[in-house]
């Protein structure tokens, strides 16, 4: 060999080992792509975070049972943060510089979400949001951060106008929470308000934790409420169904997608029989959720399908979107390839919210919501004709 | 070889310490506070950062619950005006940042006098309730005056310049966050050992007996409630520039309890124990999940699904047994140890 070729072949083997550390990033080997997620796995709000979990490995089991993606199998490292932020932010942080996950599958709950920003606009790395779409995760849109979801100002819009439109000339009761979400359903509800000039005879805003509704239920029915929101999220639904209960009053009652789990029907009993819901994923009672259920059952344990509620929907959906983007991008991943790619996303089927789409320049989905009905006796919601 | 500690005037006992070796270790501590965040990931800065300014919160308390004896659950009430102080002032109004420290002080200072006059006359379960109520109020107020803090939406904050030095980094910023820590303990440690501190102490353990040495109990307590405060609101200040993003929901009413438990598990009345019960406290939750991640990948599978709550509950366990076997907390067995390393091998 001549002192040229040897030079050729060493320039070149440098090149091809340089070329191969920029290939991929962190998080992915030849065998393996690990992904990371930020979520309250205990305390009340593991309600949420548990079932959200359960979605993304369903995701994460479906595409390894069919070989994985490029021949990478996908492994999941989930961190609880408790719901507090600055645990989030902790959590988020060992995920991506101790972890050296690949990409994040969710930020927890919206405030926590928020908080998170500026380290994962900072990181670069692709984060999907499908838990607490609110406006400013994605206004401005940020290059790798990927809502998906409906905003609850466009949620409380549709399913206030289906009350006005079921209930003409009606009187309205709202009683909202004291936080962000609470603002943004007042939000939607004016907007309706504006559209179809119903009557607001009663309005209460509490404080969050708040347990004991016996005073606002009491006004609601002196001021004789026809038609009422209840802007909870489950135990303070609950309380305000009882409560209802207990007066004797049964208005038509409007409820909002956290609150949409078997758990609050239980807990409400019979009086939740009936509650009009708003949701932009399938109810479980669909042949779309019956669906769903079946895969479910094939690869989770029969303690962990009874765990399953909306959230293990939006996880799931949010996963595949994600899923989709990496695949794309072939055996050289990358996260600038993965956003590019997810920013592309168009109608992706997952078969438990309409199909997926980026609109450009846009990281929220928008998705499409449908009204449904609470039916007491399987625990479960119906879609509404 | 020392044997003992023998102390012959007012001026040895107040003395920060009179050991030399102890001075030496000091200054490797220093220097290895200084060093040490240039090497340190994302990860753990931030844990080094959330120390910090737990620290700084639980030094503040300490004045007042554990050298004035007056208990308070008001902690995150003073964090969180001490938070939307620097936000509004920076973010919204847009002065200096080192004005909008200095308002996160004297913002939670003031509010401090107005429950302070009230509280004067309580002690005990008492005084804690109004304290609870003071927090909440606050979180009201500040909902109900969106117009000043924009409500429920909360406020963007970004990492402060400071004598023309960017903080933007999460080195400076663990940094500074450790510089302030430092100078709240000394200038704590100085407190306890003036007039005003022995005072404070004279009320917690007799106030009638402190009031016929001459301690006027309106003034010291309010004095106590005033510095308390100003502390903790710097501390929410840099817990609202750490989250980045300032809303009541970020603090939640966990950090009152979370500030009390430091405390009683670093050793109440002490400001060693604060900020040893601080490290305890804060890295109690990793040190767990590292535990529990060494047993492998099921293990963390399961962890998913239940067993956090599992993590939760070992979290409660370690600090019922260390109460139970412990009770003057961390402080209590670094001085045993101490003792035990000059004395042995005689009982200590």
């Amino acid at each position: 060999m001549s002192i040229k070729t040897l030079m050729a072949a060493t320039a070149a083997s440098l090149l091809l080992s340089a070329t191969a550390g920029l290939a991929a990033d962190q998080g992915v080997t030849d065998k393996e792509i690990l992904l990371g997620e930020v979520e309250p796995l205990t305390g009340p709000p593991a309600l949420l975070g548990v079932a959200h979990n359960l979605g993304v490995r369903l995701a994460l089991e479906e595409a390894n049972a069919a070989g994985g993606i490029h021949g990478r199998k996908l492994r999941l490292t989930a961190l609880d943060d408790g719901y507090v932020s600055s645990r989030t932010i902790q959590s988020l942080r060992k995920l991506i510089s101790v972890d050296k996950v690949f990409a994040l599958t969710s930020l927890s709950g919206s405030g926590q979400a928020v908080a998170s920003l500026p380290i994962i606009e900072e990181a670069g790395i692709p984060a999907i949001v499908p838990i607490g779409p609110v406006a400013p995760l994605y206004t401005p849109p940020r290059k790798n951060i990927f809502v998906v979801g409906q905003s609850y100002e466009e949620g409380m819009h549709q399913l206030a106008l289906f009350l006005a439109n079921k209930y003409p000339g009606k009187k309205w009761g709202v009683v909202t929470q004291d936080d962000d979400y609470g603002v943004a359903l007042r939000e939607g509800l004016k907007q309706a308000k504006d559209e179809k000039k119903f009557n607001v005879v009663f309005e209460s805003i509490y404080k969050r934790g708040q347990q004991d509704f016996s005073s606002e239920m009491l006004r609601a029915k002196d001021a004789g409420v026809e038609v009422f929101i209840a802007g909870g999220i489950i135990s303070e639904n609950v309380a305000m169904l009882k409560e209802m209960e207990k007066l004797g009053i049964k208005p038509a009652t409007g409820i909002f997608w956290p609150g949409r789990v078997s758990a609050m029907l239980k807990l409400a009993g019979p009086a939740s029989d009936g509650l009009y819901a708003v949701d932009y994923v399938e109810p479980i009672a669909s042949e779309n959720g019956q669906k769903f259920l079946e895969l479910a059952k094939k690869y989770l344990s029969p303690e962990e399908v009874a765990r399953i509620n909306r959230y293990t929907m939006t996880g799931y959906a949010g996963t595949r979107v994600l899923l989709a983007a990496i695949e794309k991008c072939g055996k050289d991943l990358t996260w600038a390839c993965t956003n590019a790619e997810l920013a592309k996303t168009k109608d992706l089927k997952t078969d438990v919210m309409a199909p997926i789409s980026f609109a450009d320049g846009s990281r929220f989905s928008n998705q499409k919501v449908q009204i449904m009905q609470a039916d007491f006796k399987t625990l479960g919601f119906k879609p509404v004709k | 070889m020392r044997s003992g500690y023998f102390k012959e005037t007012i001026a040895q006992q107040i003395d920060l310490t009179d050991s030399a070796v102890v001075r030496i270790w000091l200054a490797l501590l220093v220097a290895a506070l200084i060093v040490v965040p240039f090497y340190l990931n994302p990860f753990y800065l931030s844990l080094l950062t959330i120390v910090a300014i737990t620290a700084i919160g639980a030094l503040g308390l300490n004045i007042l619950t554990g050298w004035a004896g007056l208990i308070s659950l008001g902690h995150v009430g003073f964090m969180v005006l001490g938070a939307y102080a620097y936000a509004i002032s920076t973010s919204i109004w847009k002065l200096d940042p080192l004005v909008g420290l200095l308002l996160a002080g004297l913002v939670p200072a003031i509010a401090s006098i107005i429950v302070g006059i009230p509280s004067l006359r309580l002690t005990g379960l008492y005084l804690a309730i109004t304290t609870l109520a003071f927090a909440f109020i606050i979180n009201h107020l500040i909902l109900e005056f969106d117009g000043l803090t924009r409500g429920a939406r909360g406020i963007f904050v970004t990492r402060p310049t400071l004598f023309g030095i960017s903080f933007k980094s999460d080195t400076a910023f663990a940094l500074l966050c450790v510089a302030l820590a430092a100078i709240t303990l000394v200038a704590t440690l100085n407190l306890r050992r003036s007039r005003v501190g022995r005072a404070l102490v004279a009320i917690r353990d007799n106030d009638i007996a402190a009031r016929v040495m001459g301690v006027d109990l309106t003034i010291y307590k309010l004095n106590a409630f005033i510095t308390s405060s100003f502390i903790i609101g710097i501390s929410g200040a840099l817990y609202g520039i750490f989250l980045s993003y300032v809303t009541v929901e970020g603090f939640p009413f966990l950090l009152s309890i979370e500030a009390l438990a430091i405390l009683i598990v670093g050793g109440i009345g002490t400001a060693l124990g604060a900020v040893l019960g601080t490290i305890f406290i804060v890295l109690l939750p990793e040190v767990t999940s590292m535990l529990f991640s060494l047993l492998g990948d099921d293990a963390a599978r399961m962890l998913s699904t239940g067993a956090h709550e599992l993590k939760s509950m070992l979290y409660g366990v370690v600090i019922i047994l260390f109460l139970r076997f412990q009770p003057h907390g961390l402080v209590g067995l670094w001085r045993d140890s101490k003792r035990m390393w000059v004395n042995w091998p005689l009982r200590f």
